[in-house]
């Protein structure tokens, strides 16, 4: 906690060092007992100093003091400075000056007497009041359109509170920032105790009233016109919100906890059924044929590639209407089929056209070709986009062969696809030396 | 000399995989399988090049990237993954690892990437050469803002390079092909790792993400 440079440092210590709820013993003594049994109060109240309650305070603990002092119930003292305060705010500000004058039950200053503890106490005194008066001069036109009679009450009041947490205890302001954090206006509904409900209403309530009060006053223009009109409809809008936030938090909090929790159902449901489509599918076969190692590389080849794809791939379900997605899937074809493994690279993307179609199917080819007949494991495919052509290469480390005595079958090949690419402006070229493998180039002009 | 070889990953039977693999080849100073005791055990041991897994709790291999290259500049990363996403594999590039296979790499193929880490070489798969090639793809998507044209975009012998390594050619078929030495090509890819690391070029951090998306 931020330490007050003003004060002096000794002053908070006796309290402050005590750890928070070990204040000694007989204060809650004390205390205890003039809750539990208010009669003995009266017996042995009039030789107690006034002490401000500590256990049983509310804001202050200045209402529950003087119960304890004066042996009657806390409430019906409560009830009257509530009363009071509403009188031109006399209540208020006996309150304040309570509060600043009496000390806490357990400390032996109150609060002005630390503040006023130290040297210069005339000179800080004087400044003190003279900003103060200042600020209230300045303040009070503002507030009087707000809280008519009641202006100078509230702004002393106000000036009040700012000494009273100047001249707390470390231990008392930790009480104040607890009671801050409570203030029951930001909680949901499923936090509400009975009198954090309570106090909502009542603030709410007020706040409405003081608008609605405001706004009336209009149509009297000397005590306030505009700024009391405008000031009105903020405390209306002010009132309506402290009111209703917490239906309306809980609300929102209720859709968005639902939502999420759907979503994540659904999720969950999307994963499993994809998992028990493929994968555990796979599994199965794979145990199944657990002697026939060939299959069972093919078998979770294929699943590697659609689960890679699946938590890898582009999110797009129309892939296939790429150039990228078309290769996928001809790697999909091939992996499965031959059992080789393929590798694709494609650097740049373009939609499939016509042209493009053509070259994956001629890429098709070649690299069934490669798959088939050059024994070698794996099976490189390189695709790139430039913006005048389409290059496809097709490459294999296998056993290769001599171009120039190449048999029958694979030239027929070679020629079919070679005729299909330069209908397109495009060309073919295969290079292979025996065992160094084959390379088959193919490349198509984009329009 | 055998390279001194750490291995990072947090999958039991992977690590025992690349232990029966190397084990004859390279001197396994250590293993480890998360993050923090990775960390710590490099910086102890001092490898020359560790195999880091790309994906693991508590930050990954990048974490280890970053927080050993700073204390330990010497030693080198080979980032060993099943991830393809281009996004995975320039983030661990950018973050300091010399080079970058998948899992799937035969076992003399990985030896091979080893050596070349440890004699201080990129080693290029044929993806990220290809992921390279797509990220500095064009020069007119160079920005205005790149003043750096020497980091920002690849030679044409670089392009020619990482163009035969994306088909599939080794590096030695590649020297072979363009008629230069494999010393060249080395030269070559280490450049382009040193562009890739260094470069500001949008693509770079955009491009990766981008192309899931699209």
């Amino acid at each position: 906690m931020r330490r007050n440079p003003e004060t002096p440092l000794h002053q908070g210590v006796p309290v402050g060092v005590l750890p928070q709820g070990a204040a000694p013993a007989p204060v809650r003594d004390f205390c205890a007992m003039s809750v539990t049994t208010p009669s003995h109060a009266e017996v042995g109240v009039p030789h107690r100093p006034l002490r401000r309650g500590a256990d049983n305070a509310l804001v202050g603990g200045v209402c529950g003091g003087l119960a304890i002092r004066l042996g009657v119930s806390e409430r019906s003292v409560r009830v009257v400075t509530c009363v009071v305060a509403l009188l031109w705010g006399v209540g208020l500000l006996a309150y304040f000056a309570l509060w600043l004058t009496v000390p806490r039950a357990g400390e032996d200053r109150s609060i002005a007497g630390r503040l006023l503890g130290g040297r210069n106490r005339l000179a800080r005194v004087a400044v003190a009041v003279a900003v103060g008066a200042l600020v209230l001069l300045v303040l009070h036109p503002f507030s009087q359109a707000l809280l008519g009679p009641l202006s100078w009450a509230f702004l002393l009041a106000v000036l009040g509170l700012i000494v009273v947490w100047r001249g707390a205890t470390t231990e008392e302001r930790q009480r104040l920032e607890e009671l801050g954090r409570n203030t029951p206006f930001l909680r949901t509904r499923a936090e509400w105790t009975r009198t954090s409900a309570f106090v909502r209403i009542l603030v709410g309530l007020v706040l409405v009233l003081l608008g609605v009060r405001l706004v009336a006053l209009v149509s009297r223009p000397i005590d306030g016109g505009a700024p009391a009109a405008i000031f009105g409809a903020a405390f209306v809008v002010a009132g309506a919100v402290v009111l209703l936030a917490p239906w309306w938090l809980s609300l929102v909090h209720d859709l968005s906890d639902e939502r999420r929790s759907r979503v994540r159902v659904e999720e969950r449901a999307k994963l499993a059924a994809h998992l028990h489509d493929s994968v555990l599918q796979t599994l199965t076969l794979i145990e199944r044929s657990a002697d026939d190692p060939g299959q069972v590389t093919r078998l979770a080849r294929t699943q590697e590639r659609e689960l890679r794809q699946w938590l890898f791939g582009p999110a797009t379900t129309n892939q296939e209407a790429t150039l990228a997605g078309a290769l996928d899937a001809l790697v999909g074809e091939i992996e499965g089929d031959y059992g080789v493994r393929v590798e694709l690279v494609v650097v740049g993307e373009a939609t499939l056209t016509e042209s493009l179609a053509d070259l994956v199917a001629a890429g098709r080819e070649a690299a069934i070709n490669a798959a088939r007949w050059s024994g070698a494991e794996r099976v490189s495919l390189y695709a790139e986009v430039e913006p005048e052509k389409a290059s496809l290469f097709v490459r294999d480390r296998g056993r290769g062969f001599d171009p120039s005595a190449v048999p029958a079958d694979r030239h027929g090949l070679a020629v079919s696809i070679r005729e299909r690419l330069a209908a397109r402006g495009g060309t073919a070229t295969v290079r292979s030396t025996p065992g160094q493998g084959t390379e088959v180039a193919l490349e198509v002009a984009l329009a | 000399m055998r390279p001194r070889v750490f291995l990072v990953d947090d999958h039991g039977l992977i690590l025992a995989g690349l232990r029966a693999e190397l084990a004859d080849h390279v001197e396994i100073v250590g293993a480890a399988d998360e993050v923090v005791a990775a960390v710590e055990m490099i910086l102890e041991r001092r490898p020359d090049v560790v195999l880091l897994d790309v994906h693991m709790p508590g930050g990954g291999g990048e974490a280890v990237l970053r927080e050993v290259t700073h204390a330990a500049p010497e030693v080198r990363f080979l980032a060993l993954s099943v991830s393809d996403a281009a996004e995975d594999v320039i983030a661990v590039v950018r973050a300091g690892a010399r080079g970058y296979v998948t899992k799937s790499i035969s076992a003399p193929e990985l030896l091979e990437a080893i050596f070349r880490v440890a004699d201080g070489d990129a080693v290029f798969s044929p993806r990220l050469a290809g992921f390279v090639l797509d990220a500095f793809a064009s020069e007119d998507r160079l920005g205005e803002a790149e003043v750096d044209p020497e980091l920002n975009q690849l030679t044409p012998r670089e392009r020619q390079v990482l163009r035969l390594i994306a088909r599939g050619y080794a590096y030695r078929d590649v020297a072979a092909e363009l008629a230069i030495s494999v010393k060249t090509v080395e030269s070559h890819v280490s450049s382009v790792l040193r562009k890739l690391q260094l470069s500001s070029r949008y693509e770079l951090s955009h491009w990766a993400v981008e192309r899931r998306l699209t």
